[in-house]
């Protein structure tokens, strides 16, 4: 199929417009000369008969006093007076008997002189024949041959004018249709580009600019009107995209990501810190009293008490650290990268701290929490997300079980190998 | 309509028997042998009529007369084809006849004169007579044209000439035609 197109090559609008502005001009011109010059041959024509005619008179006139004399010197004289200045080819005066009086003859030969003689005998009249009068009466007569002299001046001037006429329109056609061209295509071609960046790019902001032609600035201010709607679209469908992704990474209440957005981050993070020989550490949270609270004030006091945990905690980090909601009452928190454990601890003993004033409710009450906090150190007790996770998990139980708002480390095998081997 | 043969002698004022006469054996001689002199005299009276009936038609008169009067003065020699009259392409006829040099209804009763062979007498006399009259006069015998006739013909065997002396055209009162007077001193220039 494309094949078959490529060989059928569609012509470009230029082609087209330039072919009709030529044909039209051609046929115009064409037209014009041709039927002025019939026109003006005709006229022509019948002017150059009565010259013709004029000339006859006047060597009538003329020669009249020679024929009544029977003067054939006069006549000849009188003849060639005439006849030499005007565009006659042959002349004879006959006297009264058919004798001939006077002839006068144009000498000139060549070519143009018998193609201007075969275009007088095919146009005019020939020859003219007028009587030679006096008082009345028949004395002889004149006989004319004309020379088309003027009859081929112009039809070459004619000819001449068409073929001129004929290259200056169409120098001027295809000059046209350039500019045509230009007016044309070059909306057409910035409205290409505008659409090809959108689709290509999925720039949107891009606007085709105003033109003179009607249809086509019409056709710009559509293409633009759709493109707001497709911006206006896109932008929609960016945030809406957006605000999806946050949703489903982060938690509606506290606003802090979930346990997936965490455990992907967490994972990330081990991968980065095994590449770079770091230490991190994994704090595990968990509300103390947070069951009673909810018993005691509502639901909804609960989710404010959620709220400020994590505000507070989330104060108490640092730049780079992480603190996520895994669910109900539990958090977490990546340190990363970690110096030395004992910023894991005083960070750990930040939030508890964090924990000590009253958290003020919406309906006046105030109502003190506190936090149990299981450290798990990377890479001392545990390789993996989930062994991390587990042995904060279990720290955080034993913290719990010692002495609640406390925290406690993680007593790993692995890190009490560790801390025999140090020891 | 009379009848008047071309001659090559003189005619005079004879009986109109004798002219018939001799034009007609003329005419025969003619016929006979063309080229002789006969024909060649028929042909310069030809000729000459012809001239002078062209003169004729390029005049006119102060008052145009209803007939052209014209009158034979003199001995003339190519003028036998005038006298049998004619009509000039207008339709006027031309009333010829012959009249004597001292005849006093010259300056009266013709519109025209054609002088023959005159002598200085005899013309400045007819010349006198006819002064204040309109009269065109045209001598055929040699004339320089300086004084007296409005019209001196040059008769030779190739073609009739003639002369025109602008003076007696002015003193004459007969308006001639400018292409006539043109023609004339074209040919006077000829050689």
């Amino acid at each position: 199929m494309i094949g078959l197109f490529r060989k059928r090559q569609r012509p470009t609008l230029r082609a087209v417009l330039g072919r009709r502005h030529l044909s039209v001009a051609l046929l115009a011109v064409g037209l014009a000369g041709i039927s002025l010059t019939v026109l003006g041959v005709l006229a022509l024509r019948v002017y150059a008969n009565h010259n013709l005619h004029l000339i006859a008179r006047s060597i009538n006139y003329t020669v009249e006093a020679a024929v009544v004399f029977n003067d054939s010197s006069a006549a000849n004289e009188a003849l060639a007076l005439i006849a030499a200045t005007e565009e006659v080819a042959d002349a004879k005066v006959f006297d009264a008997d058919n004798a001939l009086l006077a002839r006068w003859q144009r000498s000139e030969d060549g070519l143009l002189v018998q193609l201007e003689q075969q275009v007088a005998r095919s146009l005019l009249q020939e020859p003219v024949i007028l009587p030679v009068m006096h008082q009345g009466q028949q004395v002889g007569r004149t006989e004319l041959v004309g020379q088309g002299g003027s009859l081929m001046r112009f039809l070459l001037s004619g000819l001449a004018g068409i073929l001129l006429c004929t290259v200056l329109s169409a120098v001027g056609a295809l000059y046209l249709s350039r500019r045509m061209f230009g007016d044309i295509v070059g909306p057409l071609r910035s409205l290409a580009t505008v659409a090809h960046a959108a689709r290509r790019e999925r720039s949107f902001e891009q606007r085709v600019p105003a033109t003179k032609i009607a249809e086509l600035n019409e056709l710009g201010n559509d293409f633009n009107a759709l493109l707001d709607e497709l911006e206006n679209w896109q932008n929609h469908l960016q945030s809406e995209n957006e605000s999806l992704a946050h949703q489903a990474s982060h938690d509606s209440l506290t606003g802090l990501p979930n346990r997936a957005f965490f455990e992907g981050r967490l994972s990330r993070t081990l991968r980065n810190a095994s590449k770079h020989q770091e230490h991190l550490a994994l704090l595990f949270l968990d509300s103390d009293n947070f069951k009673d609270i909810n018993d005691s004030h509502g639901h909804a006091a609960g989710d404010e008490v959620l709220v400020s945990v994590a505000t507070r905690v989330r104060a108490q980090l640092r730049e780079n650290d992480l603190v996520a909601r895994l669910g109900g009452d539990e958090f977490a928190v990546l340190l990363a990268p970690l110096n030395s454990r004992d910023d894991a601890l005083r960070i750990a003993e930040k939030i508890i701290a964090s924990m000590r004033l009253p958290i003020r409710l919406a309906e006046g009450q105030s109502v003190v929490t506190s936090l149990s906090v299981g450290i798990a150190y990377y890479p001392d007790d545990g390789l993996s997300p989930a062994d991390l996770l587990n042995a904060a998990d279990a720290a955080m139980y034993q913290a719990k079980r010692n002495t609640r708002g406390q925290w406690q480390t993680a007593e790993t095998e692995r890190s009490a190998l560790h801390v025999k081997n140090r020891s | 309509m009379t009848v008047a043969a071309p001659t090559s002698g003189r005619v005079t004022n004879r009986g109109r028997l004798l002219l018939a006469a001799w034009s007609m054996l003329f005419a025969m001689l003619a016929q006979a042998e063309p080229g002789t002199a006969a024909s060649l005299a028929e042909q310069r009276a030809k000729a000459v009529t012809q001239v002078v009936l062209g003169i004729l038609s390029y005049a006119r008169w102060p008052v145009e007369p209803g007939q052209l009067r014209l009158c034979l003065v003199g001995p003339t020699e190519y003028a036998d084809d005038l006298v049998k009259g004619t009509t000039q392409h207008s339709g006027r006829p031309v009333l010829v006849r012959r009249l004597l040099a001292d005849d006093p209804r010259i300056s009266n009763e013709c519109d025209a004169v054609y002088l023959g062979q005159l002598s200085a007498d005899e013309r400045s006399r007819l010349f006198s007579a006819i002064n204040g009259h309109p009269v065109l006069s045209i001598s055929e015998a040699n004339d320089p044209c300086t004084v007296g006739s409005v019209f001196c013909l040059r008769v030779s065997d190739r073609q009739v000439a003639f002369d025109v002396n602008l003076d007696s055209v002015a003193r004459s009162g007969v308006r001639i035609h400018p292409s006539v007077l043109q023609l004339s001193r074209r040919r006077a220039t000829q050689p």
